[in-house]
Protein backbone atom coordinates (compact mmCIF):
# COMPACT_ATOMS: atom_id res chain seq x y z
CA UNK A 1 0.00 0.00 0.00
CA UNK A 2 1.55 3.33 -0.82
CA UNK A 3 -0.11 6.30 1.94
CA UNK A 4 0.47 9.53 0.69
CA UNK A 5 0.49 11.40 4.96
CA UNK A 6 -0.08 15.03 4.73
CA UNK A 7 1.71 16.17 1.84
CA UNK A 8 2.74 19.84 1.59
CA UNK A 9 5.56 21.35 -1.07
CA UNK A 10 6.62 25.13 -1.13
CA UNK A 11 8.56 26.85 -3.31
CA UNK A 12 10.26 29.78 -2.49
CA UNK A 13 9.58 32.63 -5.56
CA UNK A 14 11.88 34.75 -7.13
CA UNK A 15 10.42 37.70 -5.09
CA UNK A 16 11.30 36.27 -2.08
CA UNK A 17 8.28 35.12 -1.16
CA UNK A 18 6.84 31.47 -1.05
CA UNK A 19 4.38 29.89 -3.41
CA UNK A 20 2.08 26.71 -1.91
CA UNK A 21 2.18 24.09 -4.82
CA UNK A 22 0.88 20.87 -2.53
CA UNK A 23 -1.51 21.49 0.69
CA UNK A 24 -2.27 18.28 3.50
CA UNK A 25 -2.58 16.28 0.43
CA UNK A 26 -3.36 12.69 1.90
CA UNK A 27 -4.48 9.88 -0.02
CA UNK A 28 -3.45 5.74 -0.15
CA UNK A 29 -3.53 3.41 -3.20
CA UNK A 30 -3.83 -0.19 -2.22
CA UNK A 31 -2.11 -3.05 -4.07
CA UNK A 32 -2.79 -3.78 -7.99
CA UNK A 33 -5.08 -0.91 -7.85
CA UNK A 34 -5.27 1.32 -10.93
CA UNK A 35 -5.07 4.66 -9.73
CA UNK A 36 -5.39 7.85 -11.43
CA UNK A 37 -4.66 11.24 -10.29
CA UNK A 38 -6.41 14.26 -12.74
CA UNK A 39 -6.13 17.83 -12.04
CA UNK A 40 -5.94 21.33 -13.78
CA UNK A 41 -2.56 22.25 -15.62
CA UNK A 42 -0.60 23.44 -12.09
CA UNK A 43 -2.47 21.62 -9.55
CA UNK A 44 1.48 19.38 -8.62
CA UNK A 45 0.08 16.36 -9.94
CA UNK A 46 3.37 15.65 -11.46
CA UNK A 47 4.78 16.90 -8.63
CA UNK A 48 3.35 13.88 -6.23
CA UNK A 49 4.28 11.55 -8.68
CA UNK A 50 8.20 12.31 -8.51
CA UNK A 51 7.67 12.49 -4.58
CA UNK A 52 6.11 9.19 -4.63
CA UNK A 53 8.88 8.13 -6.93
CA UNK A 54 11.71 9.43 -4.67
CA UNK A 55 13.00 12.37 -6.98
CA UNK A 56 11.08 15.34 -4.99
CA UNK A 57 11.08 15.90 -1.38
CA UNK A 58 8.42 17.35 0.07
CA UNK A 59 8.50 20.23 2.14
CA UNK A 60 6.12 18.31 4.50
CA UNK A 61 4.45 15.20 5.44
CA UNK A 62 5.69 11.83 4.60
CA UNK A 63 5.51 9.16 1.54
CA UNK A 64 5.07 5.41 3.21
CA UNK A 65 5.12 2.21 0.58
CA UNK A 66 4.48 -0.89 2.45
CA UNK A 67 5.70 0.69 5.98
CA UNK A 68 8.65 2.13 5.25
CA UNK A 69 8.80 6.14 3.92
CA UNK A 70 10.48 7.13 1.06
CA UNK A 71 13.12 9.12 1.00
CA UNK A 72 14.72 8.36 -2.62
CA UNK A 73 14.41 6.43 -5.67
CA UNK A 74 13.79 2.52 -5.07
CA UNK A 75 13.88 -0.81 -6.76
CA UNK A 76 9.85 -1.29 -5.92
CA UNK A 77 9.31 2.07 -8.37
CA UNK A 78 9.80 2.38 -12.15
CA UNK A 79 8.31 5.44 -14.10
CA UNK A 80 6.89 6.13 -17.79
CA UNK A 81 7.71 9.75 -18.85
CA UNK A 82 5.49 11.78 -20.53
CA UNK A 83 8.57 12.87 -22.95
CA UNK A 84 9.61 9.35 -23.66
CA UNK A 85 13.20 10.78 -22.43
CA UNK A 86 14.73 7.78 -24.50
CA UNK A 87 18.86 7.76 -25.27
CA UNK A 88 18.97 9.04 -28.93
CA UNK A 89 22.73 7.30 -28.91
CA UNK A 90 21.57 4.38 -27.69
CA UNK A 91 19.20 1.47 -29.49
CA UNK A 92 15.77 0.49 -28.59
CA UNK A 93 16.99 -2.67 -26.72
CA UNK A 94 19.99 -0.72 -25.05
CA UNK A 95 17.15 1.73 -24.02
CA UNK A 96 14.70 -0.81 -22.87
CA UNK A 97 17.62 -2.37 -20.73
CA UNK A 98 18.49 1.16 -19.62
CA UNK A 99 16.91 0.99 -16.01
CA UNK A 100 18.34 -3.02 -15.45
CA UNK A 101 22.07 -1.34 -16.37
CA UNK A 102 21.41 1.53 -13.51
CA UNK A 103 20.88 -1.22 -11.18
CA UNK A 104 24.08 -2.80 -11.91
CA UNK A 105 23.73 -5.30 -14.57
CA UNK A 106 26.33 -4.98 -17.49
CA UNK A 107 25.35 -3.81 -20.36
CA UNK A 108 25.11 -7.66 -22.22
CA UNK A 109 23.19 -8.76 -19.12
CA UNK A 110 20.26 -6.28 -19.27
CA UNK A 111 20.24 -5.80 -23.09
CA UNK A 112 19.32 -9.86 -22.97
CA UNK A 113 17.14 -9.68 -20.07
CA UNK A 114 15.11 -6.76 -22.07
CA UNK A 115 14.24 -8.84 -24.58
CA UNK A 116 11.22 -10.34 -23.46
CA UNK A 117 9.74 -6.69 -22.34
CA UNK A 118 10.19 -5.83 -26.15
CA UNK A 119 7.74 -8.58 -27.55
CA UNK A 120 5.56 -7.76 -24.50
CA UNK A 121 5.27 -3.92 -25.97
CA UNK A 122 4.91 -4.79 -29.36
CA UNK A 123 8.22 -4.16 -30.82
CA UNK A 124 9.64 -7.12 -31.38
CA UNK A 125 12.16 -6.82 -34.64
CA UNK A 126 12.87 -3.19 -33.63
CA UNK A 127 15.73 -4.20 -31.37
CA UNK A 128 18.58 -2.21 -33.15
CA UNK A 129 16.33 0.84 -34.15
CA UNK A 130 17.44 4.45 -32.62
CA UNK A 131 14.96 5.87 -30.94
CA UNK A 132 14.30 8.68 -33.61
CA UNK A 133 13.43 6.54 -36.25
CA UNK A 134 10.30 5.28 -34.02
CA UNK A 135 6.76 6.93 -33.87
CA UNK A 136 5.77 9.05 -30.65
CA UNK A 137 3.37 5.88 -30.01
CA UNK A 138 6.28 3.40 -30.74
CA UNK A 139 8.84 5.40 -28.53
CA UNK A 140 6.21 5.79 -25.40
CA UNK A 141 6.19 1.37 -25.62
CA UNK A 142 10.28 1.63 -25.31
CA UNK A 143 9.19 3.75 -22.08
CA UNK A 144 6.93 1.64 -21.04
CA UNK A 145 9.05 -1.58 -21.38
CA UNK A 146 11.98 0.13 -19.89
CA UNK A 147 10.02 0.31 -16.56
CA UNK A 148 8.27 -2.97 -17.04
CA UNK A 149 11.88 -4.34 -17.38
CA UNK A 150 12.74 -3.71 -13.79
CA UNK A 151 10.22 -5.53 -13.00
CA UNK A 152 8.22 -2.88 -10.02
CA UNK A 153 5.54 -3.50 -8.05
CA UNK A 154 4.63 0.30 -8.97
CA UNK A 155 4.57 1.77 -12.02
CA UNK A 156 4.54 5.43 -11.95
CA UNK A 157 3.25 7.37 -14.91
CA UNK A 158 3.33 11.07 -15.50
CA UNK A 159 0.75 11.41 -18.46
CA UNK A 160 2.13 9.43 -20.48
CA UNK A 161 0.21 9.49 -23.67
CA UNK A 162 -0.48 13.25 -23.21
CA UNK A 163 2.40 13.65 -26.15
CA UNK A 164 0.72 11.63 -28.55
CA UNK A 165 -2.30 11.74 -31.05
CA UNK A 166 -5.83 10.69 -30.40
CA UNK A 167 -6.07 7.92 -32.14
CA UNK A 168 -2.53 6.49 -31.02
CA UNK A 169 -3.08 7.89 -27.17
CA UNK A 170 -6.57 5.48 -27.57
CA UNK A 171 -4.65 2.71 -28.69
CA UNK A 172 -2.41 2.61 -25.98
CA UNK A 173 -4.57 2.86 -23.61
CA UNK A 174 -6.07 -0.45 -24.66
CA UNK A 175 -2.31 -1.98 -24.41
CA UNK A 176 -1.93 -0.91 -21.34
CA UNK A 177 -5.34 -2.20 -20.47
CA UNK A 178 -4.03 -5.51 -21.79
CA UNK A 179 -0.52 -5.50 -20.43
CA UNK A 180 -1.48 -4.31 -16.89
CA UNK A 181 -4.55 -6.96 -16.80
CA UNK A 182 -1.49 -9.97 -16.98
CA UNK A 183 0.95 -7.85 -15.01
CA UNK A 184 -1.35 -6.93 -11.89
CA UNK A 185 1.01 -4.20 -10.83
CA UNK A 186 0.34 -0.93 -8.92
CA UNK A 187 -0.06 1.96 -10.85
CA UNK A 188 -0.68 6.00 -10.50
CA UNK A 189 -1.67 7.24 -13.17
CA UNK A 190 -1.49 11.18 -13.64
CA UNK A 191 -3.53 12.11 -16.71
CA UNK A 192 -5.58 15.59 -17.35
CA UNK A 193 -7.89 13.73 -19.61
CA UNK A 194 -10.87 12.65 -18.23
CA UNK A 195 -11.85 10.30 -20.55
CA UNK A 196 -8.46 8.38 -20.30
CA UNK A 197 -8.65 8.42 -16.15
CA UNK A 198 -12.39 7.13 -15.97
CA UNK A 199 -11.71 4.44 -18.99
CA UNK A 200 -8.48 3.09 -16.77
CA UNK A 201 -8.69 3.20 -13.54
CA UNK A 202 -9.98 1.74 -10.33
CA UNK A 203 -10.31 5.06 -8.50
CA UNK A 204 -9.37 8.42 -9.66
CA UNK A 205 -7.98 11.68 -7.74
CA UNK A 206 -9.32 15.24 -8.84
CA UNK A 207 -7.29 17.86 -7.37
CA UNK A 208 -7.30 21.05 -6.57
CA UNK A 209 -5.33 24.15 -7.82
CA UNK A 210 -3.58 26.77 -5.81
CA UNK A 211 -2.57 25.15 -3.61
CA UNK A 212 -3.01 21.74 -5.24
CA UNK A 213 -4.80 19.77 -2.71
CA UNK A 214 -7.55 16.40 -2.56
CA UNK A 215 -11.19 17.55 -4.17
CA UNK A 216 -12.36 14.32 -4.23
CA UNK A 217 -11.45 10.48 -5.14
CA UNK A 218 -13.69 8.63 -6.97
CA UNK A 219 -14.95 5.19 -7.68
CA UNK A 220 -14.91 3.66 -11.08
CA UNK A 221 -17.50 0.98 -10.94
CA UNK A 222 -16.61 -0.41 -14.67
CA UNK A 223 -16.12 -4.16 -14.49
CA UNK A 224 -12.99 -5.29 -15.85
CA UNK A 225 -11.92 -6.53 -18.32
CA UNK A 226 -12.62 -3.38 -20.28
CA UNK A 227 -12.46 -2.54 -24.10
CA UNK A 228 -13.78 0.16 -26.17
CA UNK A 229 -17.49 -0.81 -25.12
CA UNK A 230 -17.50 0.71 -22.04
CA UNK A 231 -16.82 4.29 -23.41
CA UNK A 232 -20.56 4.69 -23.96
CA UNK A 233 -22.00 3.21 -21.14
CA UNK A 234 -24.06 5.36 -18.81
CA UNK A 235 -21.72 4.55 -16.33
CA UNK A 236 -18.87 6.08 -17.88
CA UNK A 237 -20.54 8.83 -19.12
CA UNK A 238 -21.89 9.95 -15.52
CA UNK A 239 -18.18 9.72 -14.48
CA UNK A 240 -16.84 11.68 -17.05
CA UNK A 241 -19.11 14.70 -16.81
CA UNK A 242 -18.93 14.67 -12.81
CA UNK A 243 -15.21 14.99 -13.27
CA UNK A 244 -16.00 17.74 -16.45
CA UNK A 245 -18.20 19.89 -13.87
CA UNK A 246 -15.90 19.15 -10.70
CA UNK A 247 -12.69 20.61 -12.94
CA UNK A 248 -14.50 23.26 -14.74
CA UNK A 249 -15.76 24.86 -11.62
CA UNK A 250 -11.34 24.96 -10.82
CA UNK A 251 -10.77 26.40 -14.11
CA UNK A 252 -13.56 28.91 -13.46
CA UNK A 253 -14.40 29.84 -17.04
CA UNK A 254 -17.80 28.74 -17.69
CA UNK A 255 -17.56 29.47 -21.87
CA UNK A 256 -15.31 26.55 -21.53
CA UNK A 257 -15.78 23.85 -24.32
CA UNK A 258 -17.46 20.35 -23.08
CA UNK A 259 -15.03 17.52 -22.25
CA UNK A 260 -13.13 15.26 -25.02
CA UNK B 1 20.56 10.39 -55.96
CA UNK B 2 19.88 14.21 -56.87
CA UNK B 3 21.42 15.09 -53.78
CA UNK B 4 24.68 12.64 -54.91
CA UNK B 5 24.69 14.40 -58.00
CA UNK B 6 24.56 17.71 -56.14
CA UNK B 7 27.73 16.88 -54.25
CA UNK B 8 29.76 15.61 -56.71
CA UNK B 9 28.93 19.03 -58.98
CA UNK B 10 30.38 20.72 -55.35
CA UNK B 11 33.25 19.09 -55.07
CA UNK B 12 34.02 19.61 -58.94
CA UNK B 13 33.63 23.15 -57.85
CA UNK B 14 36.32 22.79 -54.85
CA UNK B 15 38.84 20.84 -57.48
CA UNK B 16 38.43 24.01 -60.26
CA UNK B 17 38.91 26.30 -57.86
CA UNK B 18 41.90 24.59 -56.33
CA UNK B 19 43.39 23.95 -60.31
CA UNK B 20 42.51 27.66 -60.91
CA UNK B 21 44.56 28.57 -57.62
CA UNK B 22 47.48 26.54 -58.81
CA UNK B 23 47.79 28.07 -62.57
CA UNK B 24 47.99 31.93 -60.62
CA UNK B 25 50.99 30.80 -58.51
CA UNK B 26 52.25 29.18 -61.48
CA UNK B 27 51.92 32.50 -63.35
CA UNK B 28 53.03 34.56 -60.92
CA UNK B 29 55.77 32.42 -60.14
CA UNK B 30 57.34 32.25 -63.93
CA UNK B 31 57.49 35.87 -63.61
CA UNK B 32 60.34 35.89 -61.36
CA UNK B 33 59.21 38.88 -59.30
CA UNK B 34 61.17 37.53 -55.98
CA UNK B 35 63.05 34.39 -54.65
CA UNK B 36 60.92 33.76 -52.45
CA UNK B 37 58.42 32.78 -54.68
CA UNK B 38 59.18 30.22 -57.14
CA UNK B 39 56.37 28.47 -59.68
CA UNK B 40 54.00 25.81 -58.19
CA UNK B 41 56.21 23.52 -61.36
CA UNK B 42 59.43 23.86 -58.84
CA UNK B 43 57.94 23.55 -55.83
CA UNK B 44 56.43 20.08 -57.25
CA UNK B 45 59.60 19.09 -57.81
CA UNK B 46 61.14 19.83 -54.62
CA UNK B 47 58.04 17.51 -53.41
CA UNK B 48 59.45 14.70 -54.97
CA UNK B 49 62.79 15.04 -53.50
CA UNK B 50 62.11 16.14 -50.17
CA UNK B 51 59.22 14.27 -49.29
CA UNK B 52 61.28 10.88 -50.14
CA UNK B 53 64.61 12.00 -48.27
CA UNK B 54 65.82 10.48 -45.56
CA UNK B 55 66.58 13.92 -43.46
CA UNK B 56 62.40 14.83 -44.11
CA UNK B 57 61.58 10.95 -43.13
CA UNK B 58 63.58 11.43 -39.59
CA UNK B 59 62.42 15.23 -38.72
CA UNK B 60 58.53 13.98 -39.77
CA UNK B 61 59.34 10.54 -37.59
CA UNK B 62 60.37 12.98 -34.58
CA UNK B 63 57.57 15.18 -35.07
CA UNK B 64 55.34 12.55 -34.82
CA UNK B 65 56.82 10.89 -32.00
CA UNK B 66 56.19 14.59 -29.97
CA UNK B 67 52.31 14.52 -30.87
CA UNK B 68 51.96 10.94 -30.06
CA UNK B 69 53.24 11.39 -26.79
CA UNK B 70 51.48 14.75 -25.84
CA UNK B 71 48.07 14.89 -27.75
CA UNK B 72 46.53 12.07 -26.59
CA UNK B 73 46.90 12.30 -22.43
CA UNK B 74 46.35 16.40 -23.38
CA UNK B 75 42.37 15.17 -24.62
CA UNK B 76 41.88 12.96 -22.36
CA UNK B 77 43.15 15.14 -19.16
CA UNK B 78 41.45 17.79 -20.98
CA UNK B 79 37.93 15.77 -21.77
CA UNK B 80 38.29 14.25 -17.93
CA UNK B 81 38.00 18.16 -16.43
CA UNK B 82 35.85 19.49 -19.65
CA UNK B 83 32.95 17.02 -17.81
CA UNK B 84 34.25 18.15 -14.00
CA UNK B 85 33.61 21.53 -15.25
CA UNK B 86 30.43 21.14 -17.09
CA UNK B 87 28.90 19.12 -14.36
CA UNK B 88 29.50 20.66 -11.79
CA UNK B 89 29.42 24.54 -10.80
CA UNK B 90 31.74 24.88 -7.94
CA UNK B 91 35.00 23.42 -10.22
CA UNK B 92 33.70 25.82 -13.21
CA UNK B 93 33.69 29.54 -10.35
CA UNK B 94 37.28 27.63 -9.65
CA UNK B 95 38.66 26.68 -13.28
CA UNK B 96 36.58 28.35 -15.71
CA UNK B 97 38.63 32.44 -15.42
CA UNK B 98 42.06 30.13 -15.55
CA UNK B 99 40.91 28.29 -18.73
CA UNK B 100 39.38 31.39 -20.42
CA UNK B 101 42.66 33.17 -19.85
CA UNK B 102 44.57 30.59 -21.66
CA UNK B 103 42.32 30.27 -24.15
CA UNK B 104 42.93 33.96 -25.30
CA UNK B 105 46.55 34.37 -24.50
CA UNK B 106 48.78 34.24 -27.82
CA UNK B 107 50.17 30.98 -26.71
CA UNK B 108 53.23 31.82 -29.02
CA UNK B 109 54.58 34.02 -26.14
CA UNK B 110 54.50 31.50 -23.62
CA UNK B 111 57.02 29.43 -25.43
CA UNK B 112 60.06 31.15 -24.77
CA UNK B 113 59.02 30.54 -20.96
CA UNK B 114 58.21 26.64 -21.36
CA UNK B 115 61.64 26.30 -22.73
CA UNK B 116 62.90 28.36 -19.48
CA UNK B 117 61.08 25.81 -17.56
CA UNK B 118 61.97 22.53 -19.99
CA UNK B 119 65.22 23.34 -21.51
CA UNK B 120 65.91 22.95 -25.04
CA UNK B 121 64.61 19.55 -25.88
CA UNK B 122 61.51 17.47 -26.30
CA UNK B 123 60.09 18.57 -23.25
CA UNK B 124 59.49 21.71 -23.95
CA UNK B 125 57.99 20.71 -27.48
CA UNK B 126 55.67 18.01 -25.42
CA UNK B 127 54.16 21.28 -23.52
CA UNK B 128 53.54 23.15 -26.09
CA UNK B 129 51.37 20.84 -27.69
CA UNK B 130 49.52 20.26 -24.58
CA UNK B 131 49.02 24.27 -24.16
CA UNK B 132 47.60 24.00 -27.29
CA UNK B 133 45.31 21.56 -27.18
CA UNK B 134 44.20 21.14 -23.25
CA UNK B 135 42.03 24.18 -22.93
CA UNK B 136 40.09 23.87 -25.98
CA UNK B 137 39.08 20.22 -25.43
CA UNK B 138 38.13 21.33 -21.77
CA UNK B 139 35.91 24.32 -23.12
CA UNK B 140 34.24 22.07 -25.55
CA UNK B 141 33.44 19.54 -23.46
CA UNK B 142 32.27 21.27 -20.90
CA UNK B 143 29.92 23.39 -23.63
CA UNK B 144 28.64 19.75 -24.70
CA UNK B 145 27.98 18.71 -21.01
CA UNK B 146 25.59 21.33 -21.39
CA UNK B 147 24.27 20.24 -23.56
CA UNK B 148 22.82 17.11 -21.60
CA UNK B 149 18.98 17.08 -21.51
CA UNK B 150 18.21 17.15 -17.70
CA UNK B 151 14.65 15.06 -18.33
CA UNK B 152 17.80 12.05 -19.69
CA UNK B 153 19.20 12.80 -15.89
CA UNK B 154 15.75 12.41 -13.82
CA UNK B 155 14.76 9.68 -16.06
CA UNK B 156 18.36 7.91 -15.13
CA UNK B 157 18.19 8.91 -11.26
CA UNK B 158 14.30 7.61 -11.42
CA UNK B 159 15.66 4.17 -12.07
CA UNK B 160 18.11 4.77 -9.10
CA UNK B 161 21.71 5.56 -11.01
CA UNK B 162 24.21 6.94 -8.55
CA UNK B 163 26.57 9.63 -10.07
CA UNK B 164 29.09 7.58 -11.82
CA UNK B 165 26.33 5.81 -13.67
CA UNK B 166 24.73 9.52 -14.75
CA UNK B 167 28.37 10.84 -15.74
CA UNK B 168 29.29 7.37 -17.74
CA UNK B 169 25.98 6.83 -19.47
CA UNK B 170 23.87 10.01 -19.52
CA UNK B 171 26.63 13.26 -19.39
CA UNK B 172 29.45 11.80 -21.08
CA UNK B 173 27.11 10.82 -24.34
CA UNK B 174 25.82 13.88 -24.12
CA UNK B 175 28.68 15.85 -24.38
CA UNK B 176 30.20 13.83 -27.08
CA UNK B 177 29.53 15.79 -30.31
CA UNK B 178 31.07 18.98 -29.40
CA UNK B 179 34.06 17.33 -27.12
CA UNK B 180 34.84 15.58 -30.73
CA UNK B 181 34.65 18.83 -32.86
CA UNK B 182 37.43 20.42 -29.76
CA UNK B 183 39.25 16.99 -30.49
CA UNK B 184 39.04 18.00 -33.96
CA UNK B 185 40.38 21.14 -33.87
CA UNK B 186 43.29 20.15 -30.96
CA UNK B 187 44.24 17.55 -33.72
CA UNK B 188 45.12 20.52 -36.26
CA UNK B 189 46.36 22.54 -33.46
CA UNK B 190 48.79 20.01 -32.33
CA UNK B 191 50.68 20.05 -35.57
CA UNK B 192 51.02 23.70 -35.54
CA UNK B 193 52.15 24.15 -32.11
CA UNK B 194 54.89 20.98 -32.64
CA UNK B 195 56.07 22.92 -35.84
CA UNK B 196 56.47 26.13 -33.84
CA UNK B 197 58.19 24.12 -30.80
CA UNK B 198 60.96 22.64 -33.21
CA UNK B 199 61.49 25.64 -34.50
CA UNK B 200 62.67 27.44 -31.89
CA UNK B 201 64.95 24.41 -30.99
CA UNK B 202 65.85 24.58 -35.15
CA UNK B 203 67.45 21.05 -34.97
CA UNK B 204 64.80 17.91 -34.91
CA UNK B 205 61.77 17.86 -36.03
CA UNK B 206 59.76 19.03 -39.17
CA UNK B 207 59.65 22.32 -37.44
CA UNK B 208 63.47 22.30 -37.61
CA UNK B 209 63.82 21.16 -40.88
CA UNK B 210 61.48 24.52 -42.02
CA UNK B 211 63.78 26.63 -40.14
CA UNK B 212 66.90 25.06 -41.62
CA UNK B 213 65.53 25.32 -44.78
CA UNK B 214 64.53 29.16 -44.47
CA UNK B 215 67.55 29.96 -43.35
CA UNK B 216 69.40 28.11 -46.12
CA UNK B 217 66.85 30.30 -48.67
CA UNK B 218 66.27 26.33 -49.87
CA UNK B 219 62.68 28.44 -50.92
CA UNK B 220 61.59 25.15 -53.07
CA UNK B 221 62.23 22.61 -50.29
CA UNK B 222 60.60 24.57 -47.41
CA UNK B 223 57.95 25.02 -49.63
CA UNK B 224 57.63 21.30 -50.05
CA UNK B 225 57.53 20.86 -46.33
CA UNK B 226 55.02 23.69 -45.72
CA UNK B 227 53.15 21.79 -48.02
CA UNK B 228 53.12 18.25 -46.46
CA UNK B 229 52.31 20.13 -42.89
CA UNK B 230 49.03 21.62 -44.43
CA UNK B 231 47.79 18.47 -45.87
CA UNK B 232 49.10 16.46 -43.43
CA UNK B 233 46.93 18.51 -40.95
CA UNK B 234 43.80 18.27 -43.31
CA UNK B 235 43.98 14.35 -43.30
CA UNK B 236 44.26 13.92 -39.68
CA UNK B 237 41.30 16.70 -39.09
CA UNK B 238 39.59 14.31 -41.79
CA UNK B 239 40.80 11.59 -40.04
CA UNK B 240 39.03 12.68 -36.78
CA UNK B 241 36.00 13.90 -38.40
CA UNK B 242 35.41 10.24 -40.04
CA UNK B 243 36.13 8.31 -36.23
CA UNK B 244 33.40 10.90 -35.00
CA UNK B 245 31.12 10.08 -37.32
CA UNK B 246 31.35 6.35 -36.16
CA UNK B 247 31.59 7.04 -33.17
CA UNK B 248 27.89 9.30 -33.16
CA UNK B 249 26.05 7.22 -35.74
CA UNK B 250 22.83 8.90 -34.25
CA UNK B 251 23.48 12.38 -34.77
CA UNK B 252 24.41 12.19 -38.21
CA UNK B 253 20.77 9.84 -38.56
CA UNK B 254 18.62 12.54 -36.74
CA UNK B 255 19.68 14.97 -39.39
CA UNK B 256 18.62 12.71 -42.23
CA UNK B 257 15.67 11.26 -41.31
CA UNK B 258 11.93 11.25 -40.71
CA UNK B 259 10.48 8.36 -38.68
CA UNK B 260 11.26 5.50 -40.78
CA UNK B 261 8.60 3.87 -38.95
CA UNK B 262 4.69 5.40 -38.65
CA UNK B 263 2.09 4.05 -36.50
CA UNK B 264 1.84 3.49 -32.62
Amino acid sequence: MIEIREIGRQFNTRDGGTFEALKDVSFSVKDKEFFSIIGPSGCGKTTLLKMVAGLVRPTSGQIVIDGSPVSGPGNDRAMVFQHFVLLPWADILTNVGFGLEMRGLSRRESREAARPFLDRVGLTGFAEHYPHELSGGMQQRVGLARALAVSPDILLMDEPFGALDAQTRQLMQEDLMRIWDVEQKTVIFVTHSMDEAAYLSDRVLVMDTHPGKVREVLDVPLPRPRDEAVRTTPVFNELTSHMWHELRGMIGDPTAPAPE
Amino acid sequence: MRNMTRQNRNRLLSVIGLLAGLVLWEVIGRLELSPAFPPFSAVLAAVVEVWSSPRFLEALKESLISIAIALPPSIVLGVAIGLLIGRYRRVEWALDPLINTFLSLPLVALIPVLFLIFGLGRGSILATIVIYTFFIVVVNTAAGVKTTDPEIVEMARSFGAGEAHVMNRVILPSALPLTFAGIRIATGRAIRAVIIAEQVIGLIGLGGLVQRLGGAFAVEQLYAVVLFVGLFGLVSMEAVAIAERKALPWIIAQEETEPAFQGA
